[in-house]
């Protein structure tokens, strides 16, 4: 009788110090992984200089970098860049992405093996290799330097067709009966696409969205080679190291670099919040008994 | 409403594969066909070569007298119900059933109608506002069947609609066809491996295998005149006995003598034999387990061992063993028996099975053809 409930003391307690443990590695990582983002918010509200200085909490807070940012640098110019950049590539490379997945998916035809095997193995050269002749090509049609926008959307769209492995993976998980079921039913293969995958899709669609608005947001490689040092022509990475690329630069604009952090990282947090319930959503079930 | 006909139907696959040979076919006009065979014979391919979702590779699929081998399927007028159900997750019920009509551009008022219509015959009203997740594996078939039924389609396909359905449920839903089709009242081609559903619901059977059709028939033609092996040993459960024999002929009467005795051909099938002048010789003896009975007779029976006896409720099906090993089943209605008698069937017990002449069959060695074809 005394044995046992020591026994589940000790099974107890050994749980609570793995936790704990568990607990402690958790949240030390956090804070190593947290700690750059707050001093850059940190960094981003101080008043008292523009440049470095030896401590993180600032002595005067105040929206002056921020005020700063959008009246004395081409700030406002980057930003639009980037956001119609983001948009249409977002766009386009969605709907690109996802016919060549259903149709990966779906239809049997000629070469279809070849094809992926080879858009599998094009996957693994670094992007960049492309850069030069990219460069060139776009310079053939004028779509550097000022008019980099659109050049850089053509950039982030033309290959877009080869990232169709996460959605071909989830259209495959669809039951074909469905598709062949819509068919019968009257359904042309446009209308299966939209009327009963893309429903049944969501929370692909949505993936395939964040991260087609992502990369772009985030490219740095690619937009300043192409843009040129032409300001007009830069995304708000280019522009924001653009900003802090001399010395001199460095102490007259560090805050106001921070501050243009912040307002880069705003944008993709709302978009992710507002659609991250679609992730965990499971639509599937009961289509077909499991 | 429509005759179906199929014209030396080829599929080949990619791969050389070939799954279905030359059928041909001919389905009246609100016929219940049904394609039955084991699993990789080729009756869905054929089904769904008539739905349009499997090319035809030569031959031709009539429809109401037109050729639809280059019509899609949403341009051939047929509805179909899919083994795993195939609803579409996100739409309610009543979305699913109306899904067809929507396509079609279906006013509103009318969808409305056809729809509750057609839920109140199969007894879904209740659900129309679930989802398909909510609803039970035969709640579920009843939906697929309304979609496939709302637009009165000329041909109606089933693809094995019972197999993901518990035993209780598919005898239940196998009723259900059979009162459902009379109500809809068209042509119907149903494909299952199930030789009960083939029977029980089929005006005509076709039995496939290995991508030939073996017989087409009436289930009484398919029962008591299978062309060949297979379809003797396929229809029918317990399956039919068959064992290699001698067919003999004495003073004008032909005998086979299976387990050294020697039993009499006699009634039908004994008069087809002497009309047929059936030349005496090795034959391959078909006896279904229901054509033995217990019990002595003068000229039919032999001596069996008992082996197993599965007691099935109404029946007894008894493995037995005969004197030169070959295992027979027999099945013995429970009806008939006394208690003295079921306490004598029990295993390694000797007895006498008698055999009734008039119903045998017999199969070429070769070719495995029934010789009375």
């Amino acid at each position: 009788m005394t044995t046992t409930p020591k026994k589940h003391m000790g099974l107890k307690a050994k749980e609570r110090l793995s936790n704990t443990i568990i607990y402690i590695l958790l949240i030390t990582i956090s804070i190593v992984w947290l700690i750059p983002f707050i001093f850059l918010v940190f960094e981003s509200f101080r008043v008292e200089s523009t440049y470095q200085v030896g401590y993180v909490v600032p002595k005067q807070f105040g929206l002056d970098n921020y005020i700063n940012l959008f009246t004395k640098t081409d700030f406002p110019i980057w930003f639009k860049n980037t956001f119609i950049i983001g948009l249409f590539a977002s766009v386009i490379q969605t709907i690109i992405v996802l016919c060549m997945s259903y149709t990966l998916s779906r239809l049997r035809f000629k070469g279809r093996k070849l094809l992926m095997n080879v858009m599998l193995v094009l996957g693994f050269f670094p992007g960049f290799l492309s850069m030069i002749i990219l460069y060139k090509v776009l310079s053939w049609f004028n779509l550097t330097s000022a008019n980099s926008v659109p050049g850089l959307i053509l950039v982030y769209v033309a290959s877009s067709g080869m990232g169709y492995y996460v959605s071909k993976g989830f259209f495959d998980t669809i039951s074909r009966s469905l598709d062949e079921a819509a068919r019968v039913d009257g359904a042309t293969r446009f209308q299966v696409f939209t009327k009963i995958i893309m429903p049944l899709s969501k929370p692909i669609v949505i993936y395939t969205i964040l991260t087609a608005f992502m990369a772009p947001w985030g490219d740095f490689m690619f937009a300043k080679y192409i843009s040129h040092a032409t300001s007009a022509g830069m995304n708000v990475a280019v522009g924001l190291q653009y900003l802090i690329s001399t010395p001199q630069n460095l102490s007259a604009y560090y805050t106001m670099f921070c501050a243009g952090g912040v307002l880069v990282a705003i944008p993709i947090t709302i978009l992710f919040m507002c659609l991250q319930r679609y992730y965990v959503e499971g639509v599937t079930g009961g289509a077909v008994k499991g | 409403m429509a005759r179906v006909k199929l014209t030396d139907v080829k599929k080949v696959y990619d791969n050389n594969v070939v799954a279905v040979h030359d059928f041909n076919l001919d389905i009246a006009d609100k016929e219940f066909i049904v394609f039955v065979g084991p699993s990789g014979c080729g009756k869905s391919t054929t089904l769904r070569m008539v739905a349009g979702l499997e090319e035809i590779s030569s031959g031709t699929v009539e429809i109401d007298g037109v050729v639809v081998n280059d019509l899609q399927p949403k341009d051939r007028d047929i509805s179909m119900v899919f083994q795993n159900y195939a609803l579409y997750p996100h739409l309610t019920v009543f979305e699913n059933i109306a899904f067809p009509l929507r396509l079609q551009k279906v006013p509103q008022e009318e969808v409305f109608k056809k729809v509750t219509e057609v839920s109140e015959i199969l007894g879904i009203t209740e659900y129309l506002n679930r989802k398909p997740r909510a609803l039970s594996g035969g709640q579920r078939q009843r939906v697929a069947i309304g979609r496939a039924m709302v637009r009165n389609p000329k041909v109606f396909l089933m693809d094995e609609p019972l197999s993901n359905l518990d035993a209780k449920l598919r005898n239940q839903m196998r009723a259900e066809i059979i009162l459902l089709r009379k109500r809809i009242d068209t042509t119907f081609i149903y494909v299952t491996h199930d030789q009960t559903e083939a029977m029980t619901l089929g005006d005509r059977i076709v039995i496939m295998k290995d991508g030939y059709i073996q017989q087409v028939g009436t289930p009484d033609e398919v029962f008591d005149q299978p062309k060949n092996l297979f379809v003797a040993e396929f229809i029918g459960a317990p399956k039919m006995n068959t064992f290699r024999t001698n067919l003999i002929k004495e003073n004008g009467e032909y005998y086979v003598t299976p387990f050294g005795s020697k039993l009499l051909v006699d009634g039908l099938k004994g008069e087809e034999l002497k009309k047929r002048k059936i030349e005496p010789q090795e034959v391959i003896l078909g006896v279904r387990p229901e054509h033995m009975v217990l019990g002595k007779d003068a000229d039919n029976d032999i001596d069996a061992k008992i082996l197993v006896n599965e007691m099935m409720g109404s029946e007894l099906h008894l493995h037995v063993v005969t004197n030169d090993n070959t295992e027979l089943i027999v099945r013995v209605p429970t009806v008939d028996l006394s208690h003295e008698e079921r306490a004598k069937l029990t295993s390694g017990n000797e007895f006498h099975i008698t055999f009734k002449g008039n119903v045998m069959n017999f199969f070429d060695v070769e070719s495995e053809e029934n010789l009375l074809n």
